[in-house]
């Protein structure tokens, strides 16, 4: 009788366990190996250029809603997405501003006033060049491992991104050490995954890329 | 000239009277009810599917790219409405990133917050997502329904009664849905709603805007 019941007890909480990691992944101990790696791939990495493809998960939807798109990363800080599916949006990151092109329509916002958009910012710079994980300040990261890939899971510190988003994951290719996918998971568990595809590295970019006309 | 209107009792009193006499006047014409000489009959069921305007009634995932300014504020992404069951919706907006900025549910005209970022999560802007998506869905309740017809300008109107408030749903004849939704509340224009560009049966273009408050909503049909 005891024993079933630890029978039961054991396998509720392997459940839990699985349920809570990222299914094939395991810890790992030591992460100042694959830090030092990252480290050293971001310092190597002038542009990143890739396609990808955007999915969002709304609890109350059956099926995830897509968009697509290509994007380009020069370092150390300008970034551009460029939309093209369900329809045209491009947002570009550089030092100082944000550039938005809707469907024809040009803004610009000023990262410097705007906390909200400099952390945006921040964000996607730090997690296409899987440098994130640097900013103690404002993550807690853990460090997992599959056969193919390396995971880093972000847990936000800070009490404005926390109110949005529980985790973000971020997933590195152990070929090449690039990130090849993004996972955005809110306090709802509804979540944003977007997979980078044909990706690029070093390769020459435009600047004029950077710019919004 | 001006110095000396105002500073002579009789010339002043001549101007004032006349600038209220026009302020009444702009006052009674801007006011004025379109629909208030039109002859109307009520229906004796209270049932809106009367109306010929399906937006309610598709129980497909329904996507419009948004783009809403509120003040100075401007924000948009993706309009997400799915008929969950009868009398009820949910509708999220979400940036193109996916981050969502509210998820709403439309339960009997009332809207729950299942979230919604602090920026806009307050009484009065959720009161305001309310009356709009209870517009835009049919949803608000009343207390009678009428048919009006304009032969003048060949539209065939269904008015919502609730209190001092009639919410008008307008079809012109050539089109084969609702074209146009004005909310009044004692004669005054509150919200208008223009749809246009139909496409299976769902509006292809959406323009909301409120005259008591500076906002507008613009929706455009994805799927």
């Amino acid at each position: 009788m005891n024993k079933s019941i630890f029978l039961i007890i054991f396998f509720l909480f392997t459940i839990l366990i699985t349920v809570a990691q990222e299914k094939g992944f395991k810890p790992i101990e030591n992460s100042t190996e694959l830090r030092n790696d990252l480290n050293a791939l971001t310092a190597n990495s002038s542009t990143i250029q890739s396609d990808f493809v955007q999915e969002k998960h709304l609890s109350f939807l059956s099926e995830n809603i897509i968009s697509k798109g290509k994007f380009a990363f020069k370092n150390p800080d300008l970034l551009r997405w460029e939309y093209t599916e369900p329809f045209n949006y491009i947002i570009v990151f550089n030092d100082k501003s944000i550039l938005i092109n809707d469907d024809g329509k040009i803004s610009s916002f000023d990262t410097q006033s705007n906390k909200m958009f400099s952390e945006i910012n921040n964000m996607m710079v730090g997690t296409i060049q899987g440098s994130l994980f640097n900013d103690s300040e404002r993550f807690n990261v853990k460090y997992f491992e599959s056969e193919k890939q390396y995971l880093l899971e972000l847990e936000p510190k800070m009490a404005e991104m926390k109110s949005m988003l529980k985790t973000i994951k971020i997933f590195i290719d152990k070929t090449d050490n690039s990130v090849a996918s993004i996972k955005m998971i809110e306090t709802s568990e509804d979540y944003t995954k977007i997979n980078f595809l044909n990706r690029k590295l070093n390769q020459p970019i435009d600047i004029t890329k950077f710019q919004l006309q | 000239m001006i110095y000396y209107a105002f500073h002579n009792p009789k010339i002043k009193n001549r101007y004032s009277l006349r600038i209220l006499v026009l302020i009444i006047l702009l006052f009674i014409a801007g006011c004025s009810n379109p629909y208030k000489k039109l002859t109307k009959v009520e229906n004796p069921e209270k049932d809106t599917r009367i109306i010929p305007y399906s937006l309610p009634l598709s129980d497909k995932t329904i996507i419009y790219k948004a783009d809403i300014t509120f003040y100075k504020n401007n924000f948009g992404g993706l309009l997400v409405i799915k008929k969950i069951e009868e009398k009820k919706f949910r509708i999220a907006l979400t940036t193109q990133f996916g981050l969502k900025i509210f998820d709403f549910e439309l339960n009997h005209g009332k809207l729950n917050v299942v979230f919604c970022i602090d920026q806009l999560n307050k009484e009065l802007i959720i009161k305001t997502f309310e009356e709009d998506f209870n517009l835009l869905l049919l949803q608000q309740d009343f207390e009678k329904i009428f048919k009006l017809k304009n032969t003048e300008l060949n539209q065939r109107i269904w008015q919502l009664n609730s209190g001092k408030t009639s919410t008008y749903y307008i079809q012109n004849n050539e089109s084969t849905s609702i074209d146009y939704i004005s909310k009044r509340k004692r004669n005054s224009e509150k919200i208008s709603v223009g749809l246009r560009n139909y496409k299976n049966d769902l509006p292809g273009e959406i323009n909301l805007q409120h005259h008591n408050i500076k906002l507008k909503m613009n929706l455009k049909l994805i799927q």
